[in-house]
């Protein structure tokens, strides 16, 4: 188990499956899958539309330990329809949430001086397109529950993001990733409301041209997030990166992690508000200008710089956390 | 009048008590920007003598510095607006004991959110996610939400005003309301399924097919008001309800969750209860090794 779990970590996180990732992101040999493919818990919708399930719906939802935390795990499979949220995935993504927060107040019942470094988090790995179109207005409501249990999360329960797989994280799942606690990405990673595709359809090639990947990884992707401080850790292509990055937040105590939030106050709406007007005010046409903007004068070299060295000499926006 | 598309603040007017609405001002909360998200109106109004903020959709605006964001769009600044407004009810209210708060009324007609480069460069998922965190907030706080679909309804956009209240109302299909995440033609298009056929499948299948009664059995909306002058007098009532139901400690009956039950026994998602009991009966069995 232990030595399947090694190999694991060395994996890149953008080729591995959601099992995988969930099994590699908790402490070795921890990880229990709730509701898994043993449940053949697929959408009965897709069928009605002669399209093929899978067991788990698309969606790998566990417990594991983090250290002293229990960890409550949930990994979207960007391999079946696009990670997209149908009624079953959406249920799934929903209840482990909810299990979470339902878990501290449990704890807390039996050890009411529960230490901060006990008390569970929730870790999502977002890979999805959001709503999926064959059940799509069950798909849509579990978006609205899913805000609703992170809201219940505030003040007990830390909830991550990470977002490293191939499909990105876009659609109502772009805000829902927006509203966790902490974002953690790879370079490779993906964030936004409207994909570029859509765009494109919508308002035309002037717009956004989407077949141009170089301009979409600019706009959405790690690096250009890490610098709005859209996204709080940049990490490498790796399961152990991202466990890393995992473990970094968690060691935090919860006002320091709360503080790392984008959105969810008066005052970081505020904060919002003041950097949308720059941008306004420096208008745009690509990421790069807001890069430099931030303080990268050579902005073009950032794209292709290594990790290391892009952390080392990088500068963010100045309301970035 | 047929129906109420492109006109929320006409609908603004026919809920709330005559001439009390002042627009811009929530609590300490003054804008007197008229360019600032013109595509959000927020204010303070008097609904049956009781002071509450609005939050509705201006159809009629174009926002000049965002070209995507005209026709009722929520863009970057129209969300961080109504996140305002949601924030600033809370703080105006804070002192006061959580029966009386002030209610929220969202008047929904908004075709989605800003669609462009600059929304996404800028971070178009954070504007409409601070809103609903806020809502979010509120509600829990216990500030009644009350939220009616007065003409489009469309997915992200519905996400971002409307399904974060407590009790979602809507305008019945008659008055050419919309509540869907795509029209039929685009769903057959992306998921290369046959026209005719999701139509046909669509009479009974309320999970894919659009319309405002089709997500009444889905339990997204809790209930279909009939003719516009009822509008009033039913959001009146489900305040009063939803202000019931927190004092008496159901918020499992209220927000998106409430909404959840509600599907199951409308019987338009009956799968999602199944799943969630199943995640629980299997951590029950495991929970000790967890949770020391």
């Amino acid at each position: 188990m232990s030595s399947d779990w090694e190999t694991l970590q060395n994996r890149s996180f953008l080729e591995s499956n959601a099992r995988a990732r969930a099994i590699g992101l908790a402490d070795p040999g921890t990880f229990t899958e709730l509701a898994g493919p043993r449940c053949r818990l697929s959408s009965p919708h897709l069928p009605l539309l002669g399209e093929a399930v899978e067991f788990d719906d698309g969606i790998v939802t566990g417990v594991g330990r983090h250290g002293s935390r229990p960890l409550f795990i949930a990994s979207q499979e960007g391999r079946f329809v696009g990670g997209s949220v149908g009624e079953v995935h959406g249920a799934k993504l929903v209840n482990i949430v909810r299990m979470a927060h339902q878990a501290y107040d449990r704890m807390l019942a039996e050890t009411p001086e529960l230490p901060e470094e006990r008390r569970p988090a929730v870790v999502i790995s977002f890979e999805t397109g959001g709503v999926r179109l064959h059940e799509a207005n069950a798909g849509l409501l579990a978006h609205a529950e899913l805000m609703d249990q992170f809201q219940d999360c505030k003040g007990k329960v830390p909830v991550i993001g990470i977002i490293g797989g191939r499909v990105g994280c876009f659609g109502g799942m772009g805000f829902v990733a927006a509203a966790t606690d902490a974002i953690i990405m790879s370079p490779f990673g993906r964030l936004g409301l409207t994909g570029p595709e859509v765009i494109e359809e919508e308002m035309g090639k002037d717009e956004f041209d989407a077949s141009d990947r170089a301009l979409v990884y600019r706009v959405t992707g790690g690096k250009h997030k890490y610098i709005m401080g859209d996204c709080n850790l940049l990490v490498e292509d790796t399961i152990a990166a991202f466990r890393q990055g995992l473990g970094k937040v968690l060691a935090m105590s919860y006002a320091e992690i709360d503080r790392l939030r984008r959105i969810g106050s008066l005052d970081k709406v505020k904060a919002q508000l003041r950097t949308l007007a720059a941008l306004v005010e420096i208008a745009p046409r690509d990421s790069r200008d807001v890069w430099t903007f931030a303080g990268n004068p050579a902005a073009e070299t950032l794209v292709d710089m290594k990790l290391d060295d892009f952390l080392r000499t990088v500068k963010r926006l100045e309301n970035a956390s | 009048m047929e129906n109420l598309i492109g006109q929320g603040r006409l609908a603004i007017d026919m809920i709330v008590d005559p001439d009390s609405f002042r627009e811009g001002v929530v609590g300490t909360l003054q804008l007197t920007d008229e360019e600032f998200g013109p595509g959000a109106v927020v204010g303070t109004a008097s609904l049956d003598g009781a002071i509450c903020t609005i939050i509705a959709n201006d159809a009629m605006t174009i926002n000049q510095k965002f070209p995507v964001v005209y026709a009722g769009i929520i863009g970057l600044e129209e969300g961080y607006k109504m996140a305002l407004a949601v924030y600033h009810s809370i703080e105006a209210d804070r002192d006061r004991a959580p029966g009386e708060k002030r209610a929220l009324v969202l008047i929904v007609d908004t075709p989605g959110n800003g669609a462009g480069k600059l929304e996404e460069m800028a971070g178009m998922n954070k504007a409409t996610g601070a809103y609903q965190m806020a809502l979010a907030e509120a509600r829990k706080a216990g500030h009644p939400i009350v939220a009616i679909v007065v003409g489009r309804a469309i997915s992200g956009g519905f996400l971002c005003h409307g399904l974060q209240a407590d009790h979602v109302l809507s305008l019945s299909a008659a008055f050419n309301t919309m509540i869907h995440v795509m029209p039929l033609t685009s769903i057959a298009r992306i998921t290369r399924l046959d026209i005719e056929w999701l139509q046909e499948l669509a009479k009974s299948n309320p999970v894919f097919a659009a319309g405002p009664d089709f997500f009444y059995r889905l339990g997204g909306v809790e209930e279909l008001v009939d003719s516009i002058p009822a509008m009033r007098d039913r959001v009146i009532a489900h305040i009063a309800e939803v202000r019931a139901l927190k004092a008496a400690g159901r918020e499992d009956q209220l927000g998106p969750w409430g909404r959840g039950t509600l599907g199951e026994v409308r019987g338009g998602r009956t799968v999602r209860g199944r799943v969630m009991q199943t995640m629980n009966e299997e951590f029950a069995k495991v929970a000790d090794r967890y949770l020391k």
